[in-house]
C-alpha cells in the first residue's frame, strides 16, 4: 500500500510531464499560423531580392462608405531583376475628382515618367550608370530582428487568430479575422483615434466622424504557393462611426497585393516615337558623385555691395573664371572689378589664381592662394549642382563690404 | 466522499470567515468602476466609442486575468497553505480521521471555488456596468461568448494556483512564496516576449487563452494543444505539490 | 484485554542524530498510560508518529488494528489528541472551531459540542474567538476539540502545559471521569512525575530515544517510595545518571 502510493504519484507525475512534453514538441514542430505568415513574408522578400528574375506586383486599394466607393487606386509594378529594370502603372479614381493615371519606367541608364494630365514623357538619362537596386530585403536590414520581436509582443495572443489551410497543390491559405470583441480595446481605441483624425471633415465629400467611432472588424487572407512565396494578400478593415447629424457611417478599407508572372515578366521600355518627349537632366543634388563636372567651366560672378546711408549700394563685381575642371581637380582665377565711382576700393582688391583637388564626393575642394601683398591664405569652394551655382569662400580680412559666397554663371 | 466533503466545507468556511472574499468583491468592483469611468471619459473626450455593452466584460476580463485575478489567486492559495503551515495550525486539521490527500484536494478545490466565485462576481458586475453605461451591442451570441470567455479563464487560473500551491509547499514562509510568485509571473511574462515562439509553453501566456475561444474561425487544434499543455502542467504541479505536502512533518 | 495501540520497532532519527530507536509498546483498552521522560527524550516524536504528523523511518503503529501509515482514516477514527500546544483557528469562534472537527464524525452534533464546552468549562466563551484566549483557555478548547468525537483513545502530549493549579485539577478530574465513565484509553506524556503518578495506571519511561521499562503504577509504588525514585533508578540502571532531575 505504501509503495503503491508512491508509485501512483510517480506515474501521475510522469504522465503530466509526458503530456506536456509531447504537446510542447508537437507545438514546436507545427508552426503556428502566425509563424507561417511571417515565414511567408520573409521567404517572399528574400526570393524577390535575391532569387527571382522577374515578377509583377499588383497593389490595389479601395475605400467605401456605406457601400459607396470613395476611392480606388491601383498600381501594377513589373520588376525585371536580371536587367535591373522596373515599370509601373498607377491610377486612382475618387469621388473628389483628383483622378490620375501615371506611368514610370526605369533602368540603369534612364528613367521615364508619364502622367495623364500633361501627356508628355519626361526622360531622364543618367550620365553615370546607376548601380542602384530596388530589391533590398527589409528583413535583412539592421534592427529588423528587434522590430520583429516588438511586433510579436504587440500582436501577442492575437497570433492564434491566424488559421492555416493546406491546399492540394502544396501551397496554403492563411486567413484570420477579428471582430470588435476580439480586437484588444487599446488597439481599437488607438486605431479609432487615428482614423478619427483622418475623417476630420477637412476633406469635402468625406464623411466627418465625430462620435461612437470604433473598429468593427479586421480581416486578412493570404495565399502562399508551394515555393513559399506569398502570391496574394488581402486585408480589410471595417470602421464604424457617426457624423454630427447622428448618421452612422460604415467605412471599409480594402488592400490587395498580388504577385504574379514570377520569372515570366518582361519589362519593356516604351516606344517614344511620335510622342511628346521632354528630356531632363538628372539633378541629384546629393548623389554619390557629380555628373558631368565640365558644366561648371566658365565665368561666374556676383555683386559687391556695401551699406551706405541705410541702403545697399553696388560698388562692383566679383568674378571667378573656372579655366579647368574635371572629376578630381579644379583651377581658375578670382578677381574683383569696381565701378569708377568707387575706385578707392581698388586698392585692397583681390586677384589670384587657385588650384584645388576635390574631396571624395567631387563637389568640395580646399585651396590656398597668395595675394598681391604676398600673404598666403586659405579658402574653399563647393559646386552646388542642384541649383547650378558655385560657392566660393575665402578667409579674407574683414573689409567693409558685404561678402557673398554664392556665384552665378555668366551667360553671354 | 463524506470525509472529503467535510474537509471541503471546513476549508470554505475558513476562507469565508477570513473576509478575503469581501476584499475580492470590493476590489473587483472598483476595477470595473474605474474601467467604466475611463471608457466614458474617452467617449466624451475623444468621441471614440471605446466599447459596446458586450465588449466591456471582455475588456474587463483582458485586464483582470493578468492582474487582480492571479493576485487574488496567489493570496488565497498562500493563505490556504502557508498560513496554516506556520503556527502549527496544520496539526489541528491533520490529526482528524482524514487523509492528507483529501485535505490537499479540499484545499485545492476551495481555491478553485474561490477563482470561480471571483470570475462570477467580475462577470456579473461587468455585464451590469456594460449594459448600464455603454451603447447596446448585445446579441445572444455575444452574451454566450462572454460566458465562454469567463468560463474558460478558470482553467489557466487553476494551473497558476496549482503552481503557487507547489511553491507554498517548497518555501515555508508565505511572504517569500508571494514574492517568488510575483517574480516568477513577471519573468514568465517577459520570457514570453523575448522567446515569443515558445510563449505558448508559459502558463502566463495561457491566461489570455479565452481569446482563442472568441476567434471567428474556431482554432480547435490550438485550443486542444493549449488544453493539453495546461493539463500537463496541472498534473505535474498537483502531484509535486501533494508529494511535498504528504511528506511534510509537523 | 483488548490491545488498542500497538507500537512495533519504531525508529525515527532526525538529522541532528536525535530521535527514537526501536520503540515497542502495547496499550490495552482502559489503560491510562503515562509516557514519562525528560525534555528531548523522544516523547513528542513518538506521539507525532502515532498521530501521523510525521512518518517513521521504519516500524509501524497500529491503532485498533489499523496501520497509521496506511489506513490513516480508520486508525484515527477513534482517536482524539493534543500534540504539544493545543492550537485553534484564531479567526473562528470556539464553537466554529469545534464545528470544523465535528464534521469528520457522523454522530457529533451541536448538542455534543455544547456538552464538551460545558465539560471543559468553556461554554461561556462559546462565541468568542481564541485570539483573545489565555494559554489555559486555549488548552481547554484544545481538550474540548480532542474529546468532541467521543474518542476511544486520547493521546495527550503535555496536557497540563500552561494551566494554573485549578486548571490542572480540572483536567485531571476530567481524565479520570472519562476513563471511568466512557472507558476511554489514555496515552499521556508528561515530564511532571508527580502528575503522572496521580493519573496514570501504567507507566513507560523513555530516555534518550529508548524505551527503558514499562510497568503498572501500583507495582512500581510497591517497590519504590515514589515514582521519582523509580525513574532515577531506571535511568541509572541503564548506565546514565541524569545530570539534573527533570523535576
Amino acid at each position: 500500500m505504501k509503495l503503491k502510493k508512491k508509485t501512483v504519484m510517480l506515474i501521475s507525475f510522469s504522465l503530466g510531464a509526458l503530456l506536456f512534453a509531447t504537446t510542447a514538441l508537437a507545438d514546436m514542430v507545427n508552426k503556428s499560423g502566425y509563424e507561417q505568415l511571417k515565414d511567408g513574408l520573409k521567404v517572399t522578400a528574400e526570393k524577390c531580392s535575391e532569387e527571382l528574375d522577374s515578377f509583377t506586383l499588383d497593389l490595389s486599394m479601395e475605400v467605401k462608405n456605406n457601400g459607396e466607393t470613395l476611392i480606388t487606386s491601383n498600381e501594377v509594378s513589373k520588376f525585371d531583376r536580371s536587367n535591373n529594370a522596373q515599370e509601373s502603372f498607377s491610377s486612382q479614381e475618387s469621388v473628389y475628382g483628383n483622378d490620375y493615371n501615371s506611368y514610370n519606367y526605369s533602368d540603369d541608364k534612364m528613367r521615364i515618367r508619364w502622367s495623364e494630365d500633361q501627356d508628355t514623357y519626361y526622360v531622364t538619362e543618367f550620365t553615370n550608370e546607376r548601380d542602384q537596386s530596388y530589391y533590398n530585403n527589409p528583413f535583412k536590414e539592421e534592427g529588423a530582428e528587434d522590430i520583429e520581436r516588438i511586433v510579436d509582443a504587440v500582436v501577442g495572443s492575437l497570433k492564434d487568430h491566424v488559421m492555416v489551410e493546406e491546399n492540394s497543390d502544396g501551397g496554403k491559405e492563411l486567413s484570420g479575422s477579428l471582430s470588435e470583441m476580439q480586437i484588444p480595446a487599446l488597439i481599437n481605441a488607438f486605431a479609432s483615434f487615428q482614423l478619427k483624425q483622418q475623417f476630420n471633415g477637412r476633406q469635402s465629400n468625406m464623411p466627418h466622424l465625430t462620435q461612437d467611432i470604433f473598429v468593427k472588424e479586421i480581416s486578412g487572407k493570404s495565399i502562399i504557393n508551394a515555393d513559399g512565396i506569398m502570391e496574394s494578400m488581402l486585408g480589410t478593415a471595417l470602421l464604424s462611426g457617426k457624423d454630427k447629424q447622428g448618421q452612422v457611417h460604415e467605412l471599409s478599407f480594402e488592400i490587395l497585393v498580388k504577385m504574379s508572372d514570377i520569372n515570366n515578366t518582361t519589362v519593356t521600355m516604351p516606344d517614344l516615337t511620335n510622342e511628346n518627349v521632354v528630356k531632363e537632366v538628372e539633378r541629384p543634388g546629393y548623389g554619390p558623385e557629380i555628373t558631368n563636372p565640365e558644366k561648371f567651366q566658365g565665368l561666374f560672378k556676383n555683386d559687391i555691395l556695401i551699406e551706405k546711408d541705410g541702403q545697399y549700394v553696388k560698388i562692383g563685381e566679383r568674378y571667378i573664371n573656372i579655366t579647368h575642371i574635371d572629376d578630381s581637380t579644379i583651377s581658375g582665377r578670382y578677381y574683383e572689378e569696381y565701378r569708377d565711382d568707387y575706385e578707392q576700393y581698388t586698392e585692397g582688391a583681390l586677384d589670384f589664381r587657385f588650384d584645388a583637388s576635390f574631396e571624395r564626393d567631387g563637389r568640395q575642394a580646399s585651396f590656398e592662394y597668395t595675394t598681391e601683398t604676398g600673404k598666403t591664405t586659405s579658402g574653399n569652394l563647393y559646386l552646388d549642382e542642384y541649383i547650378g551655382k558655385l560657392n566660393f569662400n575665402i578667409n579674407q580680412d574683414s573689409r567693409s563690404m558685404v561678402y557673398d559666397y554664392m556665384f552665378s554663371k555668366v551667360f553671354d | 466522499m463524506a470525509v472529503f466533503q467535510a474537509a471541503l466545507i471546513n476549508e470554505i468556511e475558513k476562507l469565508y470567515k477570513k473576509k478575503k472574499i469581501m476584499v475580492a468583491i470590493i476590489i473587483s468592483l472598483s476595477v470595473i468602476i474605474i474601467g467604466q469611468l475611463i471608457i466614458v471619459g474617452m467617449r466624451t473626450g475623444f468621441g471614440l466609442r471605446g466599447v459596446g455593452s458586450v465588449e466591456f466584460p471582455i475588456l474587463v476580463l483582458s485586464v483582470v486575468v493578468n492582474t487582480i485575478l492571479p493576485l487574488f489567486t496567489a493570496l488565497v492559495a498562500i493563505d490556504c497553505f502557508s498560513s496554516e503551515f506556520s503556527n502549527n495550525m496544520m496539526r489541528v486539521t491533520l490529526t482528524r480521521p482524514v487523509s492528507r490527500f483529501k485535505i490537499f484536494s479540499a484545499k485545492v478545490t476551495t481555491i478553485v471555488f474561490f477563482i470561480l466565485f471571483n470570475l462570477f462576481v467580475l462577470f456579473v458586475f461587468s455585464l451590469l456596468a456594460g449594459f448600464l453605461f455603454n451603447a447596446n451591442s448585445a446579441t445572444a451570441i455575444g452574451l454566450f461568448k462572454i460566458v465562454i470567455s469567463y468560463g474558460v479563464s478558470l482553467i489557466p487560473m487553476i494551473v497558476l494556483a496549482l503552481g503557487i500551491i507547489l511553491l507554498t509547499n517548497i518555501f515555508k514562509n508565505g511572504t517569500s512564496v508571494f514574492f517568488v510568485s510575483i517574480l516568477g509571473f513577471l519573468i514568465l511574462k517577459a520570457g514570453a516576449v523575448i522567446f515569443s515562439q515558445y510563449s505558448s509553453l508559459f502558463i502566463t501566456s495561457q491566461l489570455d487563452w479565452y481569446n482563442l475561444w472568441l476567434a471567428s474561425s474556431f482554432p480547435l487544434n490550438t485550443i486542444v494543444n493549449q488544453l493539453l499543455i495546461m493539463l500537463g502542467y496541472a498534473i505535474m504541479f498537483f502531484t509535486a505539490g501533494y508529494y511535498l505536502f504528504d511528506k511534510k512533518e509537523y | 484485554m483488548n490491545k488498542v495501540i500497538e507500537i512495533k520497532e519504531l525508529n525515527k532519527i532526525y538529522q541532528n542524530g536525535r530521535g527514537i530507536m526501536d520503540i515497542n509498546l502495547e496499550i490495552y483498552e482502559g489503560d491510562i498510560f503515562g509516557f514519562l521522560g525528560p525534555n528531548g527524550a523522544g516523547k513528542t516524536t513518538a506521539m507525532k508518529i502515532m498521530t501521523g504528523l510525521i512518518a517513521p523511518d521504519s516500524g509501524d503503529v497500529r491503532i485498533f488494528g489499523h496501520s497509521i501509515t496506511e489506513e490513516y482514516e480508520q486508525a484515527m477514527a477513534g482517536v482524539g489528541c493534543i500534540i504539544e500546544v493545543a492550537e485553534s483557528f484564531p479567526f473562528l469562534s470556539a464553537y466554529e472551531n469545534l464545528k470544523q472537527f465535528s464534521r469528520y464524525y457522523p454522530d457529533v452534533d451541536d448538542k455534543r459540542i455544547d456538552e464538551v464546552l460545558e465539560l471543559t468549562g468553556m461554554i461561556k466563551f462559546k462565541h468568542e474567538k481564541p485570539k483573545k484566549f489565555s494559554l489555559g483557555m486555549k488548552q481547554r478548547l484544545g481538550l474540548a476539540a480532542a474529546i468532541v468525537s467521543r474518542p476511544k483513545i486520547l493521546i495527550l502530549d503535555e496536557p497540563l502545559n500552561g494551566l494554573d493549579v485549578e486548571g490542572m485539577i480540572d483536567i485531571r478530574k476530567l481524565i479520570l471521569h472519562l476513563a471511568e465513565k466512557e472507558r476511554t484509553t489514555f496515552f499521556i506524556s508528561s515530564h511532571l512525575i508527580h502528575d503522572v503518578e496521580l493519573t496514570c495506571d501504567r507507566i513507560g519511561v523513555i530516555y534518550n530515544g529508548k524505551m527503558l521499562n514499562i510497568d503498572r503504577t501500583d507495582n512500581i509504588l510497591q517497590n519504590y517510595a515514589t515514582l521519582e525514585n523509580y525513574f532515577v533508578s531506571e535511568v541509572e540502571r541503564n548506565g546514565r545518571v541524569p545530570s539534573s532531575t527533570n523535576q
